[in-house]
């Protein structure tokens, strides 16, 4: 099956410091998987190196997206090849509203201007039509059951945690990823806006598209079901199994895990997360 | 034809003036202004405001330019009917002598740094804008103003505005020259605001890429007036422009915007002095630039509180975004306060790159690197660009700006 994300024995390091160190992991097409880990196991880092940021250097493994490898490609072409991370901590664009965004994402994904057309013809472009557009947001905010008046303001801009999170949503909607990472997509949300954000969720999730679900908590999967849950640890793919692995874990905690993989307390912790940007 | 003089060759420059058909009260300011340009001293580097931006390669010895004019947009009739006159200075002085000549003797001297060279423009304009509004009159339509040079030379064309007591204005006032030629622009902006009036003017620069713009403008605020400056400065190779805005009318308001794009090797340095004289007035600035390749610009933002204004309130702000490694900015901000009892005065600035997370999210949404960057630099110009009231002045600046930063891409939505 070509439509799956593998990841192959990946190491990644930022700086001197190593921080994924051989892991591996495959999700399908239509497959849910839950990753799963404590503060400084590399979530974060796995998240950012799938979609491309350039600080995370990969020292070997590889990984593949429709067969393809991508760890060569820029963060904006492997979005065009159907890729999408929800960020944990989403980026203030100001001064750019939150329609205008979606346009230019939208546009650049399933609307790119024709790289051969100049002059002229690029002075002409104007990606998805106007009205065309204004429906499918409207759309897409109903599906999510968003304030119209969200898509006026600046992009994360003064944005409340769950606005943020909310924006993420509406991004994936409008881009309609074939592979979705959504990154701790449930932090810093009250269990309302955590049940929103999920019901967002649920409702732009399609039968062909992969989610890889990066959380701390088992609470976001009584919403999202998983048919795979890994746990991550110091770095590596330590345990893997059905749903019923995040039940152990929420009863009994990741120094059960430890002590189940013999991996001794704090290893990973040391593993610096990017910290939240200020708002 | 008319003859040809060096800009600074006094002899030659009163032949050039000899031959335009101009009045003699009009001879004798421009004999008197020379005079007093003669006798004021350049300025040193050893000015703080002149410290960063040397005068030593501006190509003094081109010709004057005696052939541009501004074009102006038609008055409709209410408006002419209603006593506004607005037109190029040179029309004006031939069709409404009594009043250039009234408005002319009322000038007052330009910013302390510029003084020479307010001087050389009131003794030297060969072309300019006039705008006069009555007391009481309302122009509701955008008025437009375009002075263009075609060649090598030196240029210095006044504009001057005055608004009456309890009228209503809005200019955009365009410049430009040819790339490539090199050229000394000395515009100058003399804008008197009077009681309560309500004043917008944009001033759009769109100097070629061989042209100094060793620019002055001058703003009056009268009591209760309400006075909006834009400068959006996005061509020349050097820009040095002085900016007094005279906050003297009780109860005045002022915002000073300013949208700056270079790249290249231009330079931009800008100093203001936000003045306050007088009390319940309000004065705020803010300035946005965004630097490519090796541009540099300087801010030089002085605000004087005097010590019998009272209740007032003013910032100034000047941010900037650089968009190269080898891309400055000095913002440098100077407030002077010689009273305790004011509402606020205060100050921001920075200066840095665009966030490399704000980058790499842009980058994960299919953006490529230029059109996140272009989408980032236009939103960070939103700031100023929505407090343009005018729809086709909005247009103008952000048409103007796209020559630098690109095109946004789709903006509307």
């Amino acid at each position: 099956m070509t439509d799956q994300l593998i990841i192959r024995d990946l190491e990644v390091s930022i700086g001197t410091k190593k921080i994924l160190r051989g892991l591996s992991l495959s999700v399908g097409q239509g497959e849910v998987h839950a990753l799963m880990g404590p503060n400084g196991s590399g979530k974060t880092s796995l998240a950012y190196t799938l979609m491309g940021h350039p600080d995370y250097h990969v020292d070997a493994g590889e990984v593949t997206w429709r067969g393809e490898s991508i760890l060569k490609m820029a963060p904006d072409k492997r979005a065009r090849a159907g890729m999408f991370l929800a960020f944990q901590y989403p980026s203030a664009i100001p001064g750019v509203t939150v329609a205008s965004f979606l346009r230019n994402i939208y546009n650049a994904v399933h609307h790119p201007r024709n790289p051969d057309e100049a002059g002229e013809g690029a002075i002409k472009y104007t990606g998805i039509p106007l009205a065309k557009f204004r429906r499918l947001l409207e759309e897409k905010m109903a599906l999510l059951s968003m304030d119209p008046g969200f898509s006026t303001r600046y992009v994360n801009d003064g944005f409340s945690g769950g606005e943020k999170k909310r924006l993420e949503m509406l991004q994936m909607a409008i881009m309609n990823p074939t592979l979705a990472i959504l990154d701790e997509t449930d932090s810093g949300l009250d269990i309302d806006a955590l049940r929103q954000v999920a019901d967002g969720i649920n409702a732009t999730l399609t039968p062909e598209m992969g989610v890889l679900l990066i959380t701390h908590y088992q609470r976001m999967l009584n919403y999202i079901r998983p048919d795979q849950v890994h746990v991550l640890l110091d770095g590596r793919i330590v345990m893997s199994g059905g749903e019923e692995l995040s039940h152990q874990l929420e009863a009994n905690g990741y120094d059960w895990v430890r002590e189940q993989v013999g991996v001794p307390d704090g290893v990973g912790d040391e593993v610096a997360e990017p910290a939240p940007q200020p708002a | 034809m008319a003859p040809v003089a060096g800009a600074l060759d006094p002899a030659a420059l009163m032949e050039v003036f000899g031959s335009r058909p101009e009045p003699d009260w009009l001879r004798t300011i421009r004999r008197r202004t020379w005079a007093g340009y003669d006798a004021t001293p350049w300025p040193s580097a050893s000015e703080e405001e002149w410290r960063r931006t040397r005068l030593d390669e501006l190509p003094r010895d081109v010709p004057l330019v005696s052939d541009a004019r501004a074009e102006v947009s038609v008055l409709d009739a209410d408006a002419t009917g209603a006593g506004v006159v607005f037109a190029d200075l040179g029309d004006a002085v031939r069709d409404h002598p009594e009043l250039v000549q009234r408005v002319l003797a009322a000038d007052a001297a330009g910013p302390r740094t510029h003084a020479a060279f307010w001087e050389l423009s009131r003794a030297s304009w060969t072309a300019g804008t006039f705008l006069y509004v009555p007391a009481g009159v309302t122009i509701s339509l955008v008025l437009r103003s375009r002075t263009a040079t075609a060649g090598a030379g030196a240029f210095f064309p006044r504009t001057i505005v005055v608004a009456e007591a309890n009228s209503t204005v809005t200019l955009l006032d365009e410049f430009s020259s040819v790339d490539g030629e090199p050229g000394w622009f000395g515009g100058t902006v003399d804008i008197r605001a009077g009681a309560g009036a309500r004043v917008r003017y944009a001033n759009l620069q769109r100097l070629g890429d061989a042209t100094w713009n060793i620019g002055a403008q001058r703003v009056e605020v009268g009591p209760d007036a309400e006075v909006t400056i834009l400068n959006a400065q996005v061509g020349s190779l050097v820009t040095k422009l002085g900016m007094d805005i005279l906050m003297s009318g009780r109860g005045g308001t002022s915002r000073l915007l300013g949208i700056l794009a270079a790249g290249d090797e231009q330079k931009i340095d800008i100093n203001s002095l936000q003045d306050l004289s007088a009390s319940n007035t309000t004065s705020d600035l803010l300035y946005l630039s965004a630097l490519y390749d090796s541009a540099h610009a300087v801010f030089y933002g002085s605000t004087r509180v005097r010590s019998e204004a009272k209740q007032t309130s003013s910032f100034q702000e000047c941010r900037n975004l650089l968009l190269s490694p080898k891309a400055g900015a000095e913002p440098i901000p100077v407030l002077e306060i010689e009273t305790n009892d004011i509402l606020r005065c205060g100050h921001g600035a920075t200066a840095g790159a665009i966030d490399p997370v704000q980058m790499f999210y842009a980058q994960s949404r299919g953006l490529s690197h230029d059109q996140a960057e272009r989408m980032i630099v236009r939103g960070f110009f939103e700031r100023v660009v929505a407090q343009i009231g005018s729809e086709a002045i909005r247009a103008h600046v952000l048409a103007a700006l796209e020559d630098r930063i690109g095109s946004a891409e789709v903006v509307a939505a």
